[in-house]
């Protein structure tokens, strides 16, 4: 059972290290992917902590998530694109 | 953009309504069994109307081509046993340059030939080749009736458009012709 | 059965770690986009397969099983879209690539 717990930190940690990327990335495509992985991984810690707690509340969050960062990330494809 | 036919709109509405019942989890109380008539007729009410705007965008070709349960066979063949084995093999190779020492990379765009007529086997083949890692299609383009697609490749092995087509999309056009075609 | 998902949801983690490893070391925007995508695939279909077996098998709940496949599903439609949107966006904003790049066809094909 611990194993869900420990591994949803182990990707809460990651997520927290690719602010690094967040911060120096150079350009604006850069931080777009960047917050897209962060999402990703926030996601994976949703989905594992639901499966820990045994309720199904947080994998609801967990699908909007992914909805909106889908949303956002290829808003701001257009974007770049001068297509918007 | 012309306008939908009748058909077109209905293959959506059905697709529409499968998604609905998948989201909002009322498959559960259909498999138990006590069904509430009242929300799934407005379920099918709401889809419908989607289907009449959107259809448009989303149908181009034949409706109905892929409702036919040899193509949904060779898709799920597809989806369990021929594409997790690529995935594995481009993921293992990803990762293996992403922690090796050296960083042992050769990037480039190549641009590869496509021999798919139909445009949902090139969108089935291009989202199969962007979900590998290590390749992510950029752009497709039309030259003289033939399809070709700017890949970028974290590795690459050859400049040659017909080499780089072999190794990159490897035994995946095949199933797309098949399931499509 | 609680092993096979034990073994499922550690392996993503190894390539959601390899994937983080990858967009910080990686030279440039696309090489890095190459990563991002390690992470989404590997990593989300792992941990959602793990999830799946463990709600269907050991906690015998078939609304969380039905929502992680649509999550999944989800996934699999959406991840090739933004990758390819924002590629493109990229490309036509002015990132370029590394100065070692073996070859660039896409802006021989641009600039005639």
């Amino acid at each position: 059972m611990s194993v869900f717990l420990y591994c949803a930190i182990c990707f809460v940690v990651l997520a927290l290290v690719l602010i690094v990327r967040l911060v120096i990335g150079p350009t604006a495509a850069d931080r777009a992917v960047v917050a897209d992985a962060i999402d990703v991984l926030c996601d994976m810690g949703l989905v594992l902590f639901a499966l820990y707690s045994g309720r199904g509340i947080y994998l609801d969050i967990a699908l909007i998530t992914a909805v909106l960062g889908f949303i956002g990330t290829t808003l701001v494809g257009k974007y770049l694109e001068g297509k918007l | 953009m012309k306008k939908a036919s009748l058909p077109a709109i209905a293959a959506t509405a059905v697709l529409c309504f499968i998604f609905w019942l998948l989201l909002t989890g009322q498959l559960a109380s259909l498999i138990a069994g006590e069904p509430s008539l009242e929300v799934l007729i407005a379920g099918c009410l709401v889809s419908i109307g989607v289907a009449a705007f959107s259809a448009r965008f989303f149908i181009h070709e034949k409706p109905f081509f892929f409702f036919n349960p040899v193509r949904i066979f060779w898709l799920l063949v597809y989806c369990i046993c021929i594409f997790p084995v690529e995935l594995f093999k481009a993921n293992w190779d990803v990762a293996r340059r992403a922690l090796s020492p050296g960083l042992p990379i050769d990037p480039g765009i190549v641009k590869i030939p496509v021999d798919l007529k139909s445009q949902y086997g090139q969108a089935m083949l291009a989202d199969s080749i962007t979900l590998t890692p290590g390749t992510i299609i950029m752009n497709t383009v039309e030259e003289d009736g033939k399809n070709y697609y700017y890949v970028h490749w974290i590795n690459v092995a050859s400049e040659d458009h017909e080499e780089a087509g072999q190794a990159i999309k490897g035994r995946l056009e095949k199933w797309a012709e098949r399931i499509w075609e | 059965m609680i092993y096979v998902v034990y073994a499922l949801i550690v392996f993503s983690a190894f390539f959601a770690l390899a994937g983080v490893v990858g967009m910080l070391r990686m030279p440039d925007t696309f090489c890095r986009m190459q990563s991002s995508t390690n992470i989404t695939t590997f990593g989300m279909i792992g941990v959602i397969a793990g999830g799946v077996l463990y709600s269907g098998f050991v906690l015998h709940n078939y609304e969380m099983l039905i929502k992680l496949l649509v999550m999944g599903l989800f996934y699999i439609l959406t991840t090739p879209i933004s990758a390819h949107a924002i590629a493109k966006g990229a490309y036509h904003h002015g990132n370029k690539m590394i100065d070692e790049a073996v070859c660039d066809q896409y802006k021989e094909d641009m600039q005639q």
